[in-house]
């Protein structure tokens, strides 16, 4: 079997409050593969992808991508691994007052020089590249308008474009689609699953509904107050297993 | 997710106690209440009698303040002076007299000697004057200085002949200026209120440069100073460090400042500045800081997650997010601080409440409105275009 693409070993996190979040979790992801992480709020969805590129300090256990060791880099490691991480975030996390255009140049910050950044200096290739990103999300029109103009599905696509910049190996999604309609959360995740399918980057998404899981994900992570309690395709999440996950009085919400 | 909804038993106490039901109140809870009520009422009237409240004084003591107010009511903002004829002759002390320009006036001065020495007496004719009209002549040095010579009546013809002495005076010519008053008068922008115009300039840029002082004190000490900026023991220490620098300038009331500076560098708007100067960088830090803690912290997070240094971080997340509130705070505190300057100058901090601590001193109570309605205006308009600006930029 091929070595696996980013592998997580006895992961825990335990925030300074004494809320353990991550609780010993292990498991490996193959290169290409678009694995979805499911559970309730509060699961530990959002820890376990921030652990992965140390936007949370993990407690314990070891996390590498691509056979390096996260867990063991230092500060300028990080920031070098980072650039190779895309992250695109439930609340889009774009800077509002700023354009579109500049929100998804900022993806390629970690590959330029600090100072260029006092005087906005953006090299012409970047921008090209920028303004490509914005076409394969379909809002390159939308390039000179401020982030907060936005609905928040062209949000969101602003967020994918900007991850694009960065020319990942690998996409944390955390529940891209967790503010959007049901018709919105399909355009946005069909974006995630051209870039999986299309450049093979591997894909780390957490998501509310099963629906959607079974829909995208080759895949399928469940978390259970910080545990794994499921690893394995989404058909085998069964009615047992669901009530397993999400508890004894969930019912299953479908999402056109 | 379910909120709790509070049930009928959590309702809060009726505070009056009119309820039957619900834990009785103990004897002490009684005497504790009265005890309150008494010591209220102890305070109070111990108040009343330290600070020697008398309502029936301000109406008693009515007659004093109304002359006072009926100044403040009448600023002295235009005066009606009396239109004057005036004619000059210009007279050399050493060599040969300059030439005579010819007035275009109906009324001229005619002089018996161009060249004179000091202590020379001449003889000065004039005509065309308004007749039966009272008139001064006036010795003008080479600087310009008026002094005045002597008084006269014009004749029935509107003419007038005096002999006067050459004055002992600087450089080496002079202007003899004859004045006749005729009886229209006319208006013009008051003495005061031209002083008054410049002490405002004066205090309007004092309280710029002291905003811009604090400005480029308070942009870096606030970055220093908010909580979500702060990593590591490094940055904690600084965070400590900038909070308590800016809580202890917040704290030392900016009259004193202006004492201090005062005695420092003179009495004088520079002291002004340097008084609001230091306020700024206290008030102005912690509010800049505020704004700093107050931004959404998601773009910061997605920002570094792309690998981008603090430095960048800083640019595209943290910048564009507190702009506007650092525009808007900066212009509040200019606004603020031409107020404040006011105060200021009463205790040598230059600017218009200097002025106008001399005119009240002075018991001149008219020029002293002129003052207070000129800051009136001015701050009441810089008041309405910070607001303007400031809902603008947000």
């Amino acid at each position: 079997m091929a070595e696996p693409f980013v592998k997580v070993e006895h992961l825990t996190k335990v925030y300074p409050g004494g809320v353990r979040a991550l609780d010993d979790v292990s498991f490996e992801v193959f290169r290409g593969e678009f694995v979805v992480v499911i559970g309730l709020s509060g699961s530990g969805k959002s820890t376990l992808l921030r652990c992965i590129n140390r936007l949370v300090e993990p407690t314990a256990g070891r996390v590498w991508i691509d056979g390096v060791e996260v867990t063991a880099l230092d500060r300028e490691g990080v920031r070098r691994l980072r650039r190779e991480v895309g992250m695109i975030f439930q609340q889009f996390n774009l800077v509002k007052r700023l354009p579109v255009l500049t929100n998804v140049l900022t993806g390629r910050l970690g590959y330029l020089p600090p100072w260029w950044s006092l005087v906005n200096y953006w090299p012409p290739e970047v921008v090209q590249q920028a303004l490509e990103a914005l076409d394969r999300v379909g809002i390159r029109e939308k390039a000179g308008v401020r982030a907060d103009q936005l609905s928040g599905g062209q949000q969101q696509r602003v967020g994918i474009a900007r991850a694009l910049m960065q020319q990942p190996k690998l996409i944390l999604a955390d529940e891209p689609v967790a503010s959007l309609d049901p018709a919105t959360s399909h355009s946005v995740l069909r974006y995630v699953e051209e870039l999986n399918r299309q450049e093979g980057i591997t894909v780390l998404c957490s998501l509310h509904f099963l629906s959607l899981a079974r829909r995208y994900g080759t895949r399928v992570l469940a978390l259970k107050e910080g545990r794994l309690v499921f690893d394995g395709p989404p058909g085998e999440i069964d009615p047992r297993r669901f009530r397993e996950i999400y508890g004894e009085d969930a019912v299953e919400v479908e999402i056109a | 997710m379910r909120e709790r909804r509070p049930s009928p038993g959590d309702a809060p106490e009726n505070p009056s106690g009119g309820r039957d039901q619900g834990p009785r109140r103990s004897p002490r809870d009684v005497w504790g209440g009265v005890a309150f009520v008494l010591l209220a009422i102890g305070a109070f009237a111990y108040g009343w009698r330290v600070t020697r409240i008398d309502l029936g004084e301000l109406v008693t003591k009515a007659h004093l303040v109304r002359p006072l107010v009926r100044d403040l009511l009448r600023p002295e903002v235009l005066e009606r002076v009396p239109r004057v004829q005036e004619a000059t002759v210009t007279v050399s002390l050493a060599g040969p007299a300059p030439p005579t320009r010819p007035g275009r006036t109906p009324w001229r001065l005619e002089v018996s000697h161009r060249t004179v020495r000091v202590g020379q007496e001449v003889e000065l004719r004039g005509q065309g004057f308004a007749p039966h009209r009272p008139g001064r002549l006036v010795w003008r040095d080479a600087t310009g200085a008026p002094s005045g010579l002597l008084q006269f009546t014009t004749d029935s013809q509107g003419g007038f002949q005096l002999r006067v002495r050459i004055p002992d005076t600087l450089g080496d010519r002079g202007e003899l200026v004859a004045v006749v008053e005729l009886q229209e008068t006319t208006w013009r922008p008051s003495e005061t209120l031209r002083l008054v115009a410049e002490r405002m300039v004066e205090t309007v840029f004092l309280a710029l440069m002291g905003t811009a002082m604090g400005v480029v004190f308070a942009v870096p000490l606030s970055f220093l100073g908010a909580r979500n900026l702060a990593h590591g023991p490094v940055g904690l220490a600084l965070y400590g460090a900038s909070r308590t620098v800016l809580n202890v300038f917040r704290s030392v009331e900016p009259l004193i400042l202006a004492t201090v500076f005062a005695v420092w560098v003179g009495i004088g708007p520079f002291a002004g500045v340097l008084a609001l100067g230091v306020h700024s960088v206290a008030s102005l830090g912690k509010l800049y800081s505020e704004a700093i803690e107050a931004i959404d912290p998601g773009p910061i997070e997605a920002v570094e997650a792309t690998g981008a240094s603090r430095l960048q971080v800083i640019r595209y997340a943290v910048i564009p997010q507190i702009v506007p509130q650092f525009i808007a705070f900066t212009i509040y505190r200019w606004d603020i601080n031409v107020r404040m300057s006011t105060v200021i100058g009463f205790v040598g901090g230059g600017g218009i409440g200097f002025l106008l601590m001399q005119y009240i001193n002075l018991l001149l109570w008219q020029k002293a409105a002129t003052a207070v309605w000129a800051i009136t205006v001015v701050v009441a308009l810089l008041d309405y275009a910070s607001a303007r600006v400031r809902e603008r930029v947000v």
